[in-house]
């Protein structure tokens, strides 16, 4: 997974499915509970945004094996 | 559903950073304005995760600090792609107030101390580069464009232009969550979608680990050539040396800090094979460290081991401007550019301008206006003044000189054609489809034609068969099939990689000499031939194909 929610901190506010600039993190579960996943998780670009604009920082940026041991 | 219905006077199409430029302008010039992007114009386009770089001669420092030293820089590493003419008006007559507005929105280009810190690489006479922090580059440029009242849709693609006897009058496109039309009818229209990704094998593996947006889809280039636009710099293929595993920008710091390129062997071959060494145009750059991978001497690495510690601190601080998560990266593969060269390799290719100074796409003139009236375009989607600088600068004069063309028109332009049930029907077939193919086989396809024939060794009957390829893989377009709405954009966006992809080689076909190689490397016509192509390829479309020909750039110093 491109970026790991701890569901610990996360409020379930949705910023970081609104600035994916990918449309990769959207939000599930019942409504007020709404969590992000990633949906699309491929088709990260790695820019880092939906971390920087989350308010709890319960956003991590983890690199897949492709990437890393290539 | 029925469609939602505007009018405006000013329709942006993308907003990234040339986009938001122009929104800004336009509202200020007293214009009503709409801006469609894909994503959310806080953080969408190339920059939306930050940025640390700006190009510009400040009138400061020696003789290199100039106009005309800037012009003569450009003239000289993008010669035979570019009007010196276009470059004074969208990019020298906008900086200063260009510099100024972004300190204004918060942005300043200049160090916490208040001064600028400026590198040099690529070829520049001096060092035109200044480092900043743009993290928040995109965030404060939204809020200037929403405080302006701009009317701004979030996640929805644009699909293709409202054109009609010559003009276009707008745009049609589709929310990628509610799958609700959008047409919206504007005196004036200004493409701002960037450049064209996925287009190239990644050398990767992911088509979406890319050095620039990978949504940026050549999306505008196309609806622009369908309207009847010209386009020109097609036949350059863009690529530059990135970290091995992630195509981070970022690394244009490390050279401009004074970072060395080395080989497998310990040579360090920019030094060896080039007058200005690591410094060297980016095009030289990549020509050369391809020669070292094809003659068996990669892997390549950057080499900043010799750096002070006061640079290595600066890194430390601004890597992450450019790329937020690249700093994660290099920890998490265990790089230290203190004690080891870090491997790097050349990227996927792309459509984008030849240099960092002259640009590839809708063919614009000093003002930014298109060949079709009613249409402009702006940033790395037009055939000038692309990149971060350009965009900021371009981007404003080109959104300025279309909201006083939406003023000129004393009548609303000639009616929209209607969008009918039936064009929507056709824009969202391949979600109803019993089967066929995901968009990604058609990609992957085009992906490898492209490589295989239209990639850094061009010949003749390479591009031709590349051409069929292409022309038979575009026959399968409408037996994509998709399976919900963000789906369905991709396909489009397949599309549009597929049709740049064709328009690529028919200019690479066209221009029989090369420039800026391995950008346009003709094995057949390998010199650069300046008395015969020292000019654009200007591109058409004529029935399904194209109609190409040469216009002469002339410099003073000819």
């Amino acid at each position: 997974m491109p970026v790991s929610f701890d569901y610990e901190r996360c409020d379930g506010c949705g910023e970081c499915s609104a600035v994916c600039p990918g449309d990769v993190i959207y939000m599930r579960g019942e409504p007020g509970r709404k969590r992000p996943f990633n949906r699309y998780a491929d088709e990260c670009w790695h820019c880092g945004s939906c971390r920087q604009d989350c308010p709890q920082t319960a956003i991590k940026v983890v690199f897949p094996p492709d990437m890393l041991c290539i | 559903m029925e469609p939602i219905r505007l009018k405006t006077d000013v329709l942006i199409v993308g907003g990234g950073l040339a986009g938001s430029n122009a929104a800004i302008a336009a509202a200020e010039a007293g214009a009503s304005v709409v801006v469609m992007d894909k994503g959310k114009i806080e953080r969408s386009g190339d920059i939306g995760g930050g940025v640390d770089h700006f190009l510009a001669y400040l009138g400061e420092g020696g003789d290199w600090d100039t106009r005309d030293a800037f012009l003569g820089y450009v003239e000289k590493v993008g010669r035979g792609t570019n009007h010196l003419s276009h470059i004074e008006s969208l990019y020298c007559e906008e900086l200063p107030a260009a510099i100024e507005r972004m300190a204004r929105i918060g942005i300043p280009l200049t160090q916490p101390d208040g001064r600028f810190f400026r590198t040099k690489s690529m070829g520049q006479p001096g060092p035109y580069w200044i480092n900043f922090n743009g993290k928040l580059l995109k965030p404060r440029l939204a809020r200037a464009v929403r405080d302006l009242k701009c009317k701004v849709f979030s996640r929805v693609m644009t699909l293709d232009l409202l054109s009609d006897s010559g003009h276009v009058a707008g745009a049609v496109g589709f929310h990628i969550h509610s799958g609700r039309f959008f047409v919206i009818e504007a005196r004036a229209t200004v493409i701002a979608t960037g450049n064209t990704n996925r287009i190239y094998e990644n050398p990767r593996v992911n088509p979406f680990n890319t050095w620039l947006c990978p949504y940026n889809t050549g999306d505008g280039q196309v609806m622009a050539l369908r309207a009847g636009a010209a386009l020109t710099n097609m036949e350059y293929m863009r690529m530059t040396l990135l970290p091995k595993g992630f195509a981070a920008p970022g690394f244009n710091a490390l050279t401009g800090m004074g970072g060395r390129f080395v080989n497998s062997l310990g040579d360090y071959y920019m030094e060896k094979v080039h007058p200005l060494g690591n410094r060297a145009p980016r095009y030289a750059v990549v020509l050369h460290s391809l020669d070292e991978i094809r003659a068996g001497r990669g892997p390549i690495y950057i080499d900043c081991r010799h750096l002070s510690d006061r640079d290595h601190a600066h890194l430390q601080t601004t890597l992450g401007y450019d790329k937020d998560t690249l700093p994660d990266y290099l920890a998490q593969r265990g790089e230290d550019l203190r004690r080891n060269p870090v491997e790097i390799t050349v990227s996927e290719g792309m459509q984008a301008g030849p240099t960092e100074v002259t640009g590839s796409g809708v063919k614009i003139d000093g003002n930014g206006a298109s060949t079709v009236p009613g249409l402009f375009a702006c940033g790395d989607a037009a055939d000038h003044n692309r990149c971060v600088h350009g965009a900021v600068t371009g981007g404003y004069r080109v959104g300025r000189s279309a909201a006083r063309y939406a003023r000129s028109l004393h009548a609303a332009p000639a009616a929209a054609p209607a969008v009918t049930r039936e064009t929507m029907e056709r824009f969202t077939a391949p979600l109803h489809r019993e089967s066929g193919y995901p968009y990604e086989q058609i990609e992957d396809a085009v992906r490898k034609v492209m490589s295989e024939h239209v990639g850094t060794l061009r010949t003749d009957l390479g591009l031709r068969t590349g051409m069929a390829k292409l022309e038979r893989l575009e026959s399968h377009l409408d037996d994509m099939k998709v399976n919900d709405l963000h789906e369905l954009m991709r396909s489009h966006e397949t599309r549009s990689i597929l049709a740049v992809g064709r328009m690529m080689a028919a200019a690479a076909l066209f221009r029989t000499e090369s420039r800026n190689k391995p950008y346009h490397h003709r094995v057949d016509y390998p010199e650069t031939d300046d008395r015969n192509w020292c000019g654009l390829v200007v591109l058409r479309r004529q029935g399904e194909g194209f109609d190409c020909s040469f216009e002469r750039v002339v410099y003073k110093s000819h």
